[in-house]
């Protein structure tokens, strides 16, 4: 089901009020954008999940929409939220995974869909940035390490880290 | 695993209850409470400043409370208003506030080191730890209210969220504190009452990401 942006706007003044069939009917509608949404963003596994966190978080978050405003810009702060987090959950993975000592691209489905989200952000960032990123954070090299593999001085590796990390958050933000 | 999505819809459904509306002016009234409270609280245990008291008060220590007064109210705006979360809203009025408060910290210390060693030392005398302190604690009301607010919401950037907090509590207890606080001088005023702020706002940006997440 595809609503027009007042017609789920309305839907979700009347679920606020307590209005079951509303908010059923604003829960699908919404559910749709949200498909729409994290299609772009990440892997066609993921996006269920994630359209099912953010519905929960829609629905515990209800109270924080303002019925006197456009519902989309709150359902998209709720999923920019949400897409957030899980690309942090994903980060986090994937360093386990290398930490383990897990052979990601081979044994681990999640962690490989991990990759995939990164590599996607990786794609915006400068080589060297993402090279240094690469191997100190989540290969785990030391700095000295990484200075020697890539030919890049020691402080301008730790400079390309600093600067792609910031990069990453910043794209992250604006997703 | 994820559930049939039918399947959540029913679900939530089912379990929908009304929910208030985190209306703006109600998070005011509530942040405006817990200010006030707080500055209650310092007045009644320990009095108020005999020119305010008598309400013939020196120039800069009323202008310097009515500056921590618009910051606290201005950031405890931005804050509230971040519970209720929207793509491409912007909310960043309350730093010009900051900045305009950032000039008495930023003449305390050009007049202290235009002083030399003495003035630093006056300055930094370890007597404004008191209000340093005093403001600290007078802050705790605001940043429960605060807290308790945004908790009810969906705040977008927890650490943002949380150096808000900081500033507008950090900021309604150095006001409390102006209330009582026996200093005339721009030194003490800026630096010390300056720094309460500052510290409020390091500390809502380190502990409270964690409070506010969701």
């Amino acid at each position: 089901m595809i609503a027009d942006e007042a017609t789920l706007t309305r839907l979700t003044g009347l679920a606020q009020r307590g209005d079951r069939q509303a908010y059923a009917a604003m829960l699908s509608a919404s559910r749709s954008w949200l498909l729409r949404y994290f299609r772009r963003k990440v892997p066609p596994d993921q996006i269920e999940d994630l359209v099912q966190d953010t519905l929960l978080s829609v629905h515990r978050k209800l109270a924080s929409y303002d019925p006197e405003r456009p519902v989309i810009p709150w359902l998209a702060a709720i999923a920019r939220y949400r897409f957030v987090d899980h690309l942090r959950q994903v980060y986090r993975h994937a360093a386990a995974a290398v930490d383990d000592g897990i052979n990601i691209a081979t044994d681990d489905e999640p962690a490989l869909s991990a990759r995939l989200s990164l590599d996607r952000l990786f794609e915006a960032l400068p080589g060297a940035q993402c090279q240094a990123i690469e191997l100190v954070k989540i290969e785990g090299l030391s700095i000295a390490e990484a200075s020697a593999s890539t030919g890049q001085s020691e402080s301008l590796i730790k400079v390309n880290i600093h600067r792609g990390l910031k990069r990453l958050a910043a794209l992250i933000e604006r997703a | 695993m994820s559930d049939h999505p039918d399947t959540l819809i029913a679900a939530l459904v089912d379990d929908l209850r009304p929910a208030a509306p985190l209306y703006q002016s109600r998070g005011m009234a509530y942040a405006v409470l817990a200010l006030l409270a707080g500055a209650a609280l310092v007045t009644g245990i320990l009095g108020m400043r005999p020119d305010f008291a008598a309400g013939r008060p020196a120039a800069l220590p009323v202008i310097a409370a009515g500056i921590f007064l618009v910051l606290a109210l201005s950031s405890a705006s931005a804050a509230i208003a971040m519970a209720r979360p929207a793509v491409g809203a912007r909310r960043d009025g309350w730093g010009w506030t900051a900045l305009m408060a950032a000039v008495l910290p930023a003449g305390a210390l050009f007049l202290a080191v235009q002083d030399g060693m003495s003035g630093l030392v006056q300055a930094f005398a370890p007597a404004g730890l008191y209000c340093l302190a005093l403001g600290s604690a007078a802050s705790v009301l605001s940043a429960a209210a605060l807290i308790i607010w945004l908790r009810r919401g969906a705040p977008s950037s927890p650490p943002r969220a949380g150096l808000l907090v900081g500033v507008a509590a950090g900021s309604a207890g150095v006001f409390a504190t102006s209330l009582w606080c026996q200093h005339d001088g721009l030194p003490h005023i800026g630096i010390w009452h300056g720094l309460t702020v500052i510290v409020g706002g390091i500390a809502g940006r380190t502990l409270l990401p964690r409070l506010l997440a969701w």
